[in-house]
């Protein structure tokens, strides 16, 4: 029964949204720091800055992969 | 008591989604948070993208129109002044410093926007709202953070004395 199996998910992705969470609060920081760095005039630090953020982006979005994957399974 | 097993209920997808008991519940909004969340850190690549490619045209000196703002000899040692540079949205200060030198900031501070003063004593601007000390002397492009949360210098208003007047001909960051 489904809803069993959710049952039993349920830590799994909340662990997930904890992870995901972690990864926007690292982007977030990462957002603000460029900001006042262009705003210092210092134009070099905002592009590592989005590389980083786009390779948590990519991290986020396996783990959204693999909720949507559980989510799958406890459907069936 | 009859032993026969419950009859297996299949509910439809949609209904799936609104579950009644609460730990159900719990999985349907974790599993909506973690996609909103996912969402939101697209958005935050795209921002820190879009940061990255405004720093390439921000200027580090801008010129405007120049401005006279008072006499060459209006301010002594320690004396200092208020004005409004470029606009009149954009208050500075222009200050005589102990030693002679004739400099000008935006009054602005560079952490909440509160209005920074010139302390005569240590010849420093000071910032009363959080405690933040700024330099206060000419050579480089903004007067450098010495204390206190502020994490950008104060912007620099380039100044031109010419025929026994000051002028502010530009913003430099």
């Amino acid at each position: 029964m489904s809803l069993q199996l959710r049952k039993q998910a349920t830590p799994v992705l909340t662990l997930v949204t904890v992870l995901v969470g972690v990864g926007v609060v690292i982007q977030l920081w990462l957002l603000s720091t460029s900001l006042e760095a262009v705003l210092a005039g210092d134009a070099s630090l905002p592009i590592p800055a989005t590389i980083v953020s786009a390779v948590v982006f990519l991290a986020n979005l396996g783990l959204l992969a693999y909720v949507l994957r559980v989510d799958r399974r406890v459907s069936r | 008591m009859s032993d026969q097993p419950k009859p297996r209920v299949h509910l439809p997808r949609w209904r799936e989604d609104f579950p009644i008991q609460w730990e159900d519940d719990h999985y349907v909004t974790r599993r909506e948070l973690a996609k909103f969340l996912t969402l939101g850190s697209a958005l935050l690549v795209a921002a820190n993208g879009a940061i990255a490619l405004a720093g390439r045209t921000h200027g580090h000196a801008r010129s405007y129109a120049p401005k006279k703002i008072a006499s060459a000899d209006a301010l002594g040692p320690g004396e200092w002044m208020l004005f409004r540079y470029p606009t009149d949205a954009d208050p500075c200060i222009l200050v005589r410093t102990r030693a002679g030198a004739l400099v000008a900031f935006s009054q602005v501070c560079t952490h909440l926007s509160c209005a920074v003063v010139y302390r005569k004593t240590d010849d420093r601007l000071y910032c009363p709202c959080h405690e933040g000390l700024f330099e206060c002397t000419e050579g480089r492009s903004g007067a450098q953070v010495l204390e206190g949360p502020p994490e950008r210098p104060l912007p620099r208003i380039v100044l031109d004395v010419k025929d026994g007047a000051v002028f502010a001909t530009g913003v430099a960051t």
